[in-house]
């Protein structure tokens, strides 16, 4: 039995008559008036409105999947944006802080600086590098040395008034004592008054005046100066003022209590006096004379 | 090798002293790191090797301290070596026993400093340096020995292979 038998129970010939039908038909549907295709389409619309569900929801899918991929895609870019923004803030703003701190040091070595240029003392700076190696003494070390023409006993200031003593010297290196240690003595002066006294650290960490006569007109708030008897510092750097002034009945003389006006916590840059003129008594200006009678 | 690796330690701990122990300070008390570093090597590796680091830890401190030189080594050398001592002939390492022992060497090394620091000790100065000073760091001191002793210990083997000597007994 042939094939096309069993397959379809149609014979041959018909199913070529069928076929030229069938193209006649498709070749007649180009040339049908417009009436007869609206017809046409109105027999296929329900076929249509069935094959657009699938096609829709195909395209909804293949719309959400590309919107979604472009999201992650452009996420994807947003976070590594984001990422990279974020190190270059931080970048920046260790920069600025890098560039603050420079400024703030640069500006305290400018003031230092022209301080040193008005001052009539040789001074040297120098930064300092360290603090309080030993719990014992309240001491500073600053990076220069010996080297530099730095010795013991020579006096550490900074343009507001005295910070200290240098107590040792390494090559490159000095440790100075602060004016609030109890082994650093200098001699003062209060400034209206011109009453004399030793300006000592105490344990505690404050800074007392001894030995202020006790007839002194000494009051709070009067500024301590230097008295220039000592070697190390000149007549007339600021120490402080005055806090408060103390008596005891059996006492000989008056203690002050003095607020210094160095920040010793907050020090960054100092000056060292490597040496200055003492003023000679005949600078000194001399007092009207009055004419004999 | 072990003396150039010491002679190392013992210059950045006095490094680290100078520039880093205001971070470590809690209420103007500040650690002497020197002195828990001579004890550790006591608590840790004995007698003798507390010696060493104390005395070249103790020289060190020295050489950037407004003090003669020869206070601190011989207080930081002792220290290491009592550490090494009391820990290892009449008690165990226990945490207690380095408390204690660490306590009472930061108090004795402090009084000592505070002897020769000061140009006068009278009864309201020892008062006020035993309460805001030597009492607060004795504690503060020993606290951190312990603490540095066990870290030490947990991530001991291999370091005290290579540096620190033998362990504790």
């Amino acid at each position: 039995m042939p094939r096309s038998e069993t397959n379809f129970p149609i014979s041959t010939s018909i199913r070529r008559v069928l076929g030229v039908i069938f193209i006649l038909f498709l070749a007649l549907l180009l040339f049908l008036p417009r009436q007869s295709q609206e017809w046409l389409s109105h027999v296929g619309g329900p076929f249509a409105r069935i094959l657009e569900v699938p096609l829709h929801v195909v395209a909804s899918i293949q719309d959400s999947i590309r919107h979604a991929w472009d999201h992650y895609i452009a996420l994807q870019n947003v976070w590594e944006e984001n990422q990279q923004l974020k190190q270059e803030v931080q970048r920046l703003q260790g920069e600025q802080n890098f560039l603050r701190e420079h400024a703030i040091i640069a500006m305290q070595f400018q003031q230092l600086l022209a301080y040193q240029e008005t001052t009539p003392m040789t001074t040297l700076p120098a930064r300092i590098i360290g603090r309080n190696v030993s719990n014992w003494y309240r001491a500073i070390i600053i990076n220069k040395g010996n080297q530099d023409g730095i010795h013991p006993e020579m006096g550490v200031i900074t343009d507001a008034g005295v910070v200290g003593r240098v107590v040792r010297v390494n090559p490159t290196t000095a440790v100075v004592l602060l004016l609030s240690d109890p082994n650093v003595a200098i001699t003062g002066m209060i400034q209206k008054s011109r009453d004399e006294g030793l300006v000592q650290g105490t344990p505690q960490g404050t800074i007392h005046m001894k030995y202020l006569p006790p007839l002194s007109p000494v009051q709070a708030g009067d500024p301590v100066v230097t008295s220039g008897l000592t070697d190390d510092f000149p007549r007339g750097l600021q120490i402080g003022r005055i806090q408060q002034v103390t008596k005891a009945d059996t006492d000989l003389f008056q203690l002050g209590e003095i607020d210094p006006i160095v920040e010793f916590s907050k020090l960054e840059a100092v000056l060292v006096i490597t040496s200055f003129q003492p003023d000679p008594p005949s600078s000194l200006p001399k007092p009207p004379v009055s004419p004999s009678p | 090798m072990t003396i150039f690796l010491d002679i190392l330690l013992c210059f950045g701990v006095v490094l680290a002293q100078a520039t880093f122990s205001t971070i470590l300070s809690a209420k103007g008390i500040y650690p002497d790191l020197c002195f828990i570093l001579a004890c550790v090597m006591g608590f840790h590796s004995g007698e003798y090797k507390g010696l060493r680091i104390g005395l070249t830890v103790g020289l060190f401190q020295d050489l950037f301290s407004p003090g003669g030189i020869g206070l601190n080594m011989i207080l930081k050398g002792l220290a290491g070596a009592l550490a090494g001592v009391t820990t290892h002939t009449f008690s165990t390492v226990t945490s207690p026993a380095i408390l204690l022992v660490s306590f009472a060497l930061s108090l004795g090394c402090g009084l000592a400093s505070l002897v020769v620091a000061y140009p006068v000790v009278d009864a309201p100065i020892l008062f006020h340096a035993l309460s805001s000073g030597l009492l607060p760091q004795g504690l503060y001191n020993s606290l951190l020995t312990l603490g540095t002793f066990w870290v030490i210990k947990c991530i001991g083997p291999s370091l005290s292979m290579v540096h620190l000597g033998r362990g504790p007994r």
